[in-house]
């Protein structure tokens, strides 16, 4: 266990490494002088100065790579050149939205998967497999863009709910109810698109689990069908919904961006798209470089309860 | 398996596949449809349609009628036109991306489960790495910076990124039939490397390969889409189905239609490309591979 | 007399609904089992004892399986038992010792809480009686150092061990009757007599009965006083173990004990097998299932299906129109 948990985390400082030279490397593949294109062409020369000192743009590139994460490593991203605050605290008031989106779908995701998929896996090819086979089959195909569309057309248009922008998103702290009525269109419509894959993944491994000779030496023991279920083999294949879970991290912010921007949700999605139509590509970095090494942090994580759960995979 | 990412893609290839079903009709009915597409993609200048960049101001957000059968667009150009040609963009950033990510990962990925040793270990360690970064995070980052963007580079882009996926799901197809004993008994009879790869393995991974390019397309299309969303794919008026999508949005309670119509025109792809990606590894009944 | 039997199984058959049609994997076996008695149930691989043993207990797959006949065990009858009603005797009255322990145990639980849970879901111990007694168990086994192991993953221990911790879930509710199901074919040789003592030593020590399902005749010989010898389903031959051995009628009787390998034998004797294969169950003749392998068949096998009809001895008889003459000991070595 100690032994994997090393390898792991070695190769996790390996893949951060990786990431802070691509996204050191970015604002070296605009199109000419990165200061001039960051700064626009009426910088002033003070604004320059301090670009050029964030960035080491004097140096060989090897050493801006040094400067650029000594600086990063302070907590220093830069300043953003359209709202002449820093970076970090851009992105500081527009994570925990994020976070919360992806919190809220998540809980949502696995409350729906884990008991139909377990109804499904419990009579396969009855009708409630059929239908959930099919329905989940089709919204795996219907991007999430699309989903949102009809979403926000059906509720905000038929049920008359109010609709959401930057103006009604409201901070949890200051009003939770309003915050989450906010979010909850966002969250469901990510919960919508993590339920489907969950639900096929456990699913199929449910069903290649109870066809296991353990879960018959369970029904052995005269236990009831409910424990056998949770206890004999949720356990087993949750180790396959927990992997689906942490591959889908990384689409699953990607699509809460697009989702984000649709609705007008100031979380880092829409911040990162203000910033990408506005060029202002600190911000850009800033955000890419944040969420890269969160995935890869909450990949670990899900490596580690994976272990946890299945005490095999450390051993292999 | 299009909600963005390919790693989802590959996650399906997991699922177990139900012995030998047959293709069946709808199979078929799939089949046309990607057919069609792909035809109107091609030929799309020679077939009578109208310019899908003429603007016609007397025409405006007029619905699906005999002169437009899909209706027009707030600039009055005719949507099933822009539909047609907007397939181009989709179809082709989608086959692009998924050729370059085959035309290196799976040469790789089949070599290095056929030779295994060192080879082997130090390919898939940095696959390995390369996969733990979030691909789409990447593509947006790269896209965003790499300006002026172009259809090129938007596949180049994705292309590059789906190396390492493509890689993974080869070789451990390729591993699993690698260490079938025929193989083993090709090799003790003095087969060549080239005979066994293409002789024996390759017709054995065919299925998933298959099965996982068209999904990837699938997988490569819905991400286009959201890059047009994000701004960052080819620039309007050229259509795309992305593009259609987004700039429909803000009219949406003017022209449902606009919006309807492209979005409509995504999905059948989508759901047509999986299906015949899903069903042909199942009708092959491919041994389980696990990722 | 016949109330006092622990297991009473009468016309016992299992089909299984299968794409190429219906399966018999059992057909009308009957046999029964006094307290405290040891019956082998011998066959080759594909014979049905697993399906048998299994549906003795009622443990066959739910989905696309019907079974007809009757079980009785201590007076309940398993046929048409609800899942729930069987419930109430797996594990107290009869327990299986699957065959082998590699799968057979939940690979991410610790072995402790695997046998702990039939403790206190069964018999309502609470959480620290209950580990107390699974290390008792444990230690009932034979594993070294049980309270470390306790905590094991079955992945952490050996087949041997395992198999075991298997035999100890088996016997954590004190049942009356086991099924053992091939307990020692996923060992290695040294470990199998180990196990097989094991086994003969709790069932004296615990007052059980057990059916030892194997397809290895040496496996039973010392330790069974009867034994039903199985073909395609059906119980071919049966008797005490004595008669069997020494006074078998049926010629598949004879070619499963040339087949296998004796101490007595010189080394380098040719080991005599048995010509063909076990039959397509979904295809049967009407007549004798052996009959396309045995030597002495004749019209009547192939077009009529023997009943089991007695021998001399008593309680022995066998199902063959052409059977080996009464005395047959001398030709065995």
């Amino acid at each position: 266990m100690l032994r994997y948990l090393t390898k792991r985390l070695m190769l996790l400082v390996g893949i951060v490494f990786v990431i802070s030279v691509g996204s050191f490397y970015l604002i070296h593949l605009l199109p000419g002088n990165p200061a001039t294109v960051i700064l626009g062409f009426g910088a002033t020369p003070e604004a320059k100065a301090i670009l050029y000192k964030q960035l080491g743009l004097s140096k060989p590139i090897y050493l801006q790579y040094f400067v650029w994460l000594g600086n990063i490593m302070r907590g220093n991203l830069g300043i953003s050149f359209i709202s002449q605050t820093t970076v970090a605290s851009v992105i500081r008031s527009a994570l925990p939205i994020d976070a919360e989106i992806i919190v809220i779908s998540q809980i949502m995701a696995f409350a729906a998967a884990i008991p139909t998929a377990m109804r499904s896996a419990r009579k396969p090819d009855g009708i409630l497999d059929r239908v959930l086979g099919a329905t989940s089959f089709t919204l795996l195909s219907i991007p999430p863009y699309i989903l949102i569309v009809v979403l926000v057309l059906f509720i905000s248009l038929k049920l008359g709910v109010s609709a959401t922008g930057p103006s009604a998103y409201v901070p949890f702290a200051t009003d939770w109810i309003t915050n989450l009525e906010s979010l909850s269109l966002p969250a469901f419509t990510l919960a919508t698109v993590s339920y489907v894959i969950y639900y096929r993944v456990l699913r199929s491994d449910l069903i290649a689990t109870l066809q296991e000779e353990f879960i018959t030496m369970a029904r052995s023991k005269g236990i009831s069908q409910r424990r056998i279920m949770w206890r004999h083999a949720f356990r087993p294949s949750s180790v396959a919904l927990l992997g689906a879970a942490s591959v889908n991290i990384g689409s699953l912010l990607a699509a809460g961006f697009v989702v984000q921007y649709l609705l007008q949700i100031p979380g880092l999605g829409y911040t990162l798209i203000l910033a990408i139509n506005e060029s202002d590509f600190l911000v850009v970095q800033g955000i890419v470089l944040t969420v890269s090494v969160l995935v890869v942090a909450i990949n670990f994580f899900f490596d580690f309860v994976i272990n946890i759960v299945d005490p095999r995979i450390s051993r292999e | 398996m299009s909600n963005f990412s390919l790693e989802e893609a590959a996650l399906m290839m997991v699922e177990k596949p139900e012995k030998g079903e047959p293709l069946g009709l709808f199979f078929w009915i799939c089949v046309f449809w990607i057919g069609l597409n792909v035809f109107g993609a091609i030929f799309a200048n020679l077939l009578p349609l109208p310019n899908p960049l003429y603007e016609n101001f007397n025409a405006i957000n007029i619905g699906p009628g005999l002169h437009h059968i899909f209706g027009t667009d707030d600039l009055g150009r005719d949507i099933f036109s822009r539909i047609v040609y907007g397939s181009r963009v989709s179809i082709t950033v989608g086959i692009g991306a998924i050729v370059i990510g085959f035309g290196i990962g799976a040469p790789l990925g089949m070599l290095a489960a056929y030779r295994r040793g060192r080879f082997d270990a130090i390919l898939t360690t940095v696959m390995y790495v390369l996969l733990a970064f979030p691909a789409i995070i990447a593509t947006i980052a790269v896209l965003s910076f790499w300006t002026p963007r172009s259809m090129f580079k938007i596949i180049v882009v994705i292309g590059i990124a789906s190396i390492p996926l493509v890689y993974r799901v080869i070789r451990t197809a390729t591993l699993s039939v690698a260490t079938k004993d025929y193989v083993i008994a090709a090799k003790v009879q003095g087969a060549t490397d080239r005979r066994i790869l293409m002789k024996e393995l390759l017709p054995n991974i065919a299925p998933i390969a298959v099965s996982f390019f068209l999904i990837g397309v699938a997988t490569v299309i819905t991400l286009e889409g959201a890059l047009a969303f994000l701004g960052l794919s080819v620039n309007p008026p050229t259509p795309s189905w992305g593009n259609m999508i987004n700039e429909a949005r803000t009219v949406l309670s003017q022209n449902v239609w606009l919006a309807f119509f492209p979005s409509l025109a995504l999905c059948l792809f989508l759901i047509a490309l999986n299906f015949i990606g899903d069903r042909i590894r199942s009708h092959f009944d491919v041994t389980e591979v696990k990722l | 007399m016949s109330d006092d039997k622990l297991l009473v199984v009468k016309d016992l058959t299992t089909t299984f609904a299968t794409a190429g049609g219906d399966l018999a994997a059992v057909a009308g076996v009957s046999f029964d089992l006094e307290r405290n008695e040891t019956l082998g149930i011998v066959g080759e691989s594909g014979s049905g004892k697993t399906v048998l043993s299994r549906t003795i207990m009622g443990l066959q797959p739910r989905v696309n399986t019907t079974v007809t006949g009757s079980s009785i065990i201590d007076g309940f009858e398993v046929v048409g038992a609800s899942e729930n009603e069987k419930r109430t005797i797996w594990g107290t009255e009869v327990a299986m010792v699957f065959q082998d322990p590699m799968t057979s145990l939940n690979p991410v639980m610790r072995i402790g809480k695997q046998i702990d849970e039939a403790l206190r879901v069964r018999l309502g111990m609470n959480r620290k009686d209950a580990k107390a007694r699974a290390i008792e168990l444990l230690e009932l086994v034979g594993i070294p150092s049980p309270v470390q192991r306790y905590n094991a993953y079955p992945g952490q221990l050996s087949g041997g061990m395992r198999q075991r911790v298997v035999i100890a879930i088996a016997l954590a509710c004190s049942p009356k009757l086991l099924m053992a199901d091939e307990p020692t074919t996923g060992l290695d040789v040294t470990i199998q007599a180990q196990i097989l003592n094991l086994l003969d030593e709790l069932k004296e020590r615990l007052e059980m009965s057990v059916i030892l399902v194997t397809h290895d005749l040496g496996v039973v010989a010392t330790r069974t006083s009867r034994i039903v010898v199985m073909y395609a389903g059906r119980i071919v031959e049966t008797g005490t173990t004595r008669d069997v051995f020494y006074h078998h009628r049926m010629p598949y009787t004879r070619a499963l004990l040339e087949s296998s390998p004796k101490v007595s034998n010189k080394s380098h004797t040719r080991l005599i097998t048995i010509p063909g294969r076990p039959p397509n169950l979904l295809n049967l003749s009407d007549g004798c299932s052996f009959a396309p392998r045995c030597k002495y068949a004749t019209d009547q096998c192939h077009l009529v299906r023997p009943e089991l009809q007695p021998s001399v001895e008593p309680g022995h008889s066998f199902a063959c129109w052409n059977p080996l003459p009464v005395n047959a000991e001398a030709t065995l070595p």
